[in-house]
């Protein structure tokens, strides 16, 4: 058996499929920051390289929710490479919040790959893009049932939920650390120690505790992967009364400055053949007020009248 | 009175209708277009409105410049005095009438620099009452001038060359000078001014909030910084934490300013301390004959 090389891994096609053995285990970690990605990546590197592999580990921690990414690559083997894995090379993707777990799952080999997903849901500002009241959020809607069904072994969890019940929510990557365990071969009390070496020492408990009933819900839903009678409803924008908002420009006051045309988040003003301002677009308009708050001479006054109220502009 | 203008005759959605406190036959305002006071004074009286001042109850003093002119077009007792001792009269008023809620406005030039006494003094004293300072770096009313807090290099009718004169912090000043509120908030951030001012105006002392003005028309022209809305965006650029100074070169207003509330102080408030020694004198004496 000679050593692979990187190029060998990435395209280990059909007819040249390695062995267990030969290749690298490729587990790719990933959340929106601040969850404990890179306590999982570390804790699952020094496992690995205590059972004597040879292990490599990369990361980036950027705002995953700004549009960033927070995720870590652990690969480990009797030889590794490349510190990054291949896309759909994954054989375990871990994630710590749903919607990263989904971004990230062409990573995960569809032939051998695990999925394991928190279920919480984080939603970043940008799913919140249309800002009308009502408005439907942007967050993806497949549930873990839709992405189960598309992987070979999956499982979707309330870690966050099984943390909470241990009295910590922050241990929720734990608990995703328990699930991990039955997907890879490193004995239950290795697996502890590790972990409480990394863990302050005022939460090994909570921590012990989370990933013992992580390992413990897995091995009980190994068949389905999922609670059944998990809710997984998305939550509807707040029951707000519709309002249709309203812009009203007081002619006669506005010196045609420009600062509501250029500062309206929705770009539903413009300045008329008179320079003065006049809505444009008002089936853009939030009624966030912006332009009322910045225009200097008071010419703008928005008001958020309930949907079937039809004041008209009383102004010529 | 402007007929179209009459707020009684406005549709209403409950929000703050700046019409309840204007003087609406003086309207449209004199400033010219794209000024910050105007916005600063939309801040200003929001804020009285959500705190539910009563309008009798209610003195405002301003001192000379565009940023005093702004009080002659509030709905309320308003008393338009000197340049830069607005601090004093409105010391004066507060001493006679300590029931009303005082309130005084001016600018960097009003305030910093040829009143720049009454200043110091004002924060030493810890009188109840809120001054709004306007800074937009300039003399605006009268063209052009340097003044206390305009920003090195910067032209004005005084610095052809550019400025050449080290900047007064205001909040620095006032802060060290006594004042127990101390703030600052820039015109662009609506909201948080209109908040601030409420803390500053509910607070029990001399408070002290700069606001961060445009003055689009002189100072923005001289200075080549765009028109109105890229003057007023780029406030943002101004607010920078701690660790940027130095490194960060700012387009338009180099120093970077921290906003929000800067300071507060526990000293005695004067009134309070006057009435204090009265009645130990009076003590002092066998009961206040
Ligand atoms: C005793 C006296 N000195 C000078 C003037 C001329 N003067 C009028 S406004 C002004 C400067 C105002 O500057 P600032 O307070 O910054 O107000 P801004 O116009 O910039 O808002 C000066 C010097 C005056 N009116 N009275
Ligand atoms: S309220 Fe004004 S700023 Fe906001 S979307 Fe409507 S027009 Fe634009
Ligand atoms: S902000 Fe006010 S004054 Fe300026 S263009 Fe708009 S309506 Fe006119
Ligand atoms: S001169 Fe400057 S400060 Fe005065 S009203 Fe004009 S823009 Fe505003
Ligand atoms: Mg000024």
């Amino acid at each position: 058996m000679t050593e692979t090389t990187v190029n060998e891994t990435a395209s280990a096609g059909a007819s040249g499929e390695k062995t267990v053995a030969e290749r690298p285990t490729n587990v790719l970690i990933v959340g929106v920051g601040g969850q404990g990605v890179i306590m999982v990546s570390k804790v699952l590197a020094t496992l690995a390289q205590a059972a004597g592999n040879q292990v490599k580990q990369s990361e980036v921690h950027g705002m995953a929710k700004r549009g960033g990414a927070v995720f870590s690559h652990v690969r480990f083997g009797r030889k590794v490479f490349s510190p990054t894995i291949p896309r759909g090379e994954a054989d375990v993707l871990l994630a710590l919040e749903w919607a990263e777990g989904l971004r990230w799952l062409p990573y995960l080999n569809r032939a051998r790959g695990v999925f394991i997903a928190d279920t919480q849901r984080i939603v970043p500002p940008f799913a919140c893009r249309n800002r009308a009241d009502g408005a439907p959020l942007g967050y993806s809607r497949e549930t873990p049932k839709d992405i189960l069904a598309k992987v070979r072994t999956g499982y979707a969890l309330n870690a966050t939920g099984i943390a909470e019940s241990l009295g910590n929510r922050r241990a929720a990557n734990t608990v995703l650390l328990g699930v991990l365990s039955t997907a890879l071969d490193f004995a239950e009390k290795d697996w502890l120690k590790v972990i409480e070496s990394f863990v302050p020492p005022k939460t090994v408990e909570v921590n012990r505790a989370a990933f013992l009933k992580g390992r413990e819900w897995a091995e009980r839903h190994a068949d389905v992967g999922l609670d059944e009678d998990v809710d997984f409803s998305l939550p509807s924008p707040p029951a707000v009364e519709p309002k249709r908002p309203q812009v009203f420009i007081e002619r006669a006051w506005c010196k045609s400055c420009d600062i509501c045309v250029k500062m309206c988040p929705e770009r539903c003003l413009e300045l008329d053949e008179k320079n003065i301002a006049r809505m444009k677009a008002p089936e853009r308009c939030t009624g966030c007020r912006l332009c009322e708050y910045l225009c200097p001479d008071f010419a703008i006054r928005v008001l958020r009248l309930p949907a079937g109220d039809s004041q008209q502009e009383v102004r010529p | 009175m402007n007929e179209r203008a009459d707020p009684q005759k406005l549709p209403r959605d409950g929000s703050f209708e700046i019409r309840d406190w204007l003087r609406l036959e003086l309207m449209p305002h004199f400033m010219c277009p794209g000024c910050g006071h105007g916005i600063a004074l939309r801040a200003l009286l929001w804020a009285l409105d959500e705190l539910g001042i009563d309008k009798d109850k209610l003195a405002v003093v301003s001192g000379i410049g565009c940023s005093g002119r702004t009080a002659a077009y509030i709905d309320a007792n308003t008393f338009h005095v000197t340049h830069g001792r607005p601090l004093a009269f409105a010391t004066g008023l507060k001493l006679a009438r300590p029931d009303l809620t005082v309130i005084v406005i001016s600018g960097d030039g009003d305030s910093l620099a040829i009143g720049g006494n009454h200043f110091l003094h004002a924060c030493r004293r810890n009188l109840d009452m809120t001054l709004i300072l306007l800074n937009n770096e300039i003399y605006g009313m009268t063209g052009g001038q340097v003044s206390p807090t305009t920003t090195a290099d910067r032209f004005t009718t005084t610095t052809p060359f550019g400025n050449n004169e080290p900047v007064f912090d205001a909040c620095e000043v006032a802060k060290a000078a006594g004042a127990t509120f101390v703030g600052r908030e820039a015109t662009l951030q609506t909201p948080n001014l209109k908040d601030l001012l409420k803390h500053a105006v509910a607070h029990h002392g001399f408070s002290m909030v700069e606001v961060i003005s445009d003055c689009t028309e002189i100072y923005g022209r001289k200075n080549d910084l765009g028109n109105s809305p890229e003057m007023i965006l780029a406030q943002k650029s101004g607010m920078r934490p701690e660790a940027y100074r130095n490194t960060v070169d700012q387009p338009f207003r180099p120093n970077p300013f921290r906003t929000g509330v800067l300071h507060r102080g526990d000293r005695q408030e004067y009134l309070d301390a006057y009435r204090a020694r009265v009645q130990a004198v009076q003590a002092a004496k066998g009961g206040g004959k």
